[in-house]
């Protein structure tokens, strides 16, 4: 997963005037060059695509702070992934103790300790991706 | 959500269990979450925590939101450690065997595109 492949933030104004002056450099000079030649002055252009994102695409449902997410729960999702298959772990409510730097014992684990592994393929970029995860 | 490096998650032959450890993952401590506006810093977390299968069937299906979950309800055990450098702040829980979860499943998902109702 790289959201540098993210080839739509690429498409830029400027990014694409950029293009479409390579491009017309290019025409030109083949006119002006013998086929071999032109042949062997292609433009080392990168091939572009636009199929979006491999980024896992998020649930459309929303919780109570409006992130794209659901609590644990039955019968609640507990997948952060939207088209999403493979196995799924989630644990909430997590109850324990533990000490500080100064040696306080404090205590941790809440409703909101919520962790859920996604290990599997997801659908983004029109094509399955595969990748694990973890909503901590 | 963020992706798990290679090896840090590892599931027992059968499926059953799943152990996650991370290290030195950067996240923002917000000790008021979820309160509006509340002070967050940057802080480390690292974890260990295991997860493994009861009996206890888990059946999720749900064809309006397209999802159905197959699975387990689950025990969940975790062990882990803060660091919150820009206060001098640190913490270590005790080891994994003395905590607990009082949600976990563990099991099989399909949603979205993959989500075909039951018959």
């Amino acid at each position: 997963m790289s959201s540098s492949e993210d080839v739509r933030s690429c498409y830029t104004r400027r990014g694409f005037v950029g293009t479409t002056l390579g491009v017309a450099a290019a025409g030109a000079a083949s006119l002006l060059l013998s086929d071999e030649a032109a042949a062997d002055s292609k433009p080392q252009t990168e091939r572009r695509t636009y199929n979006g994102s491999t980024d896992p695409y998020p649930l459309p449902w929303l919780d109570k702070f409006g992130d794209h997410h659901q609590p644990a729960g039955a019968n609640l999702d507990p997948s952060d992934i939207f088209h999403f298959k493979g196995r799924i772990v989630r644990c909430a409510n997590f109850a324990g103790m533990g000490t500080d730097n100064k040696g306080n014992r404090i205590a941790f684990g809440a409703p909101s300790t919520d962790y859920g592994i996604m290990q599997g393929e997801y659908f983004a970029a029109r094509a399955p991706q595969t990748g694990a995860f973890v909503h901590i | 959500m963020v992706p798990i490096p290679e090896r840090a998650l590892v599931f027992s032959p059968d499926g059953r269990t799943a152990t996650l450890e991370m290290k030195d993952i950067a996240v923002v401590d917000e000790p008021k979450f979820p309160a509006l506006d509340c002070e967050s810093t940057p802080a480390t977390l690292s974890f260990k925590m295991v997860c493994t299968a009861t009996n206890e069937k888990v059946l999720y299906d749900d064809p309006q939101k397209q999802f159905r979950v197959e699975g387990y309800h689950a025990t969940a055990q975790m062990e882990a450690q803060v660091n919150v450098p820009s206060i001098g702040f640190s913490w270590k829980s005790d080891p994994l065997s003395t905590s607990k979860a009082n949600f976990a499943i563990i099991g099989d998902e399909v949603n979205g595109r993959y989500y075909n109702p039951m018959k």
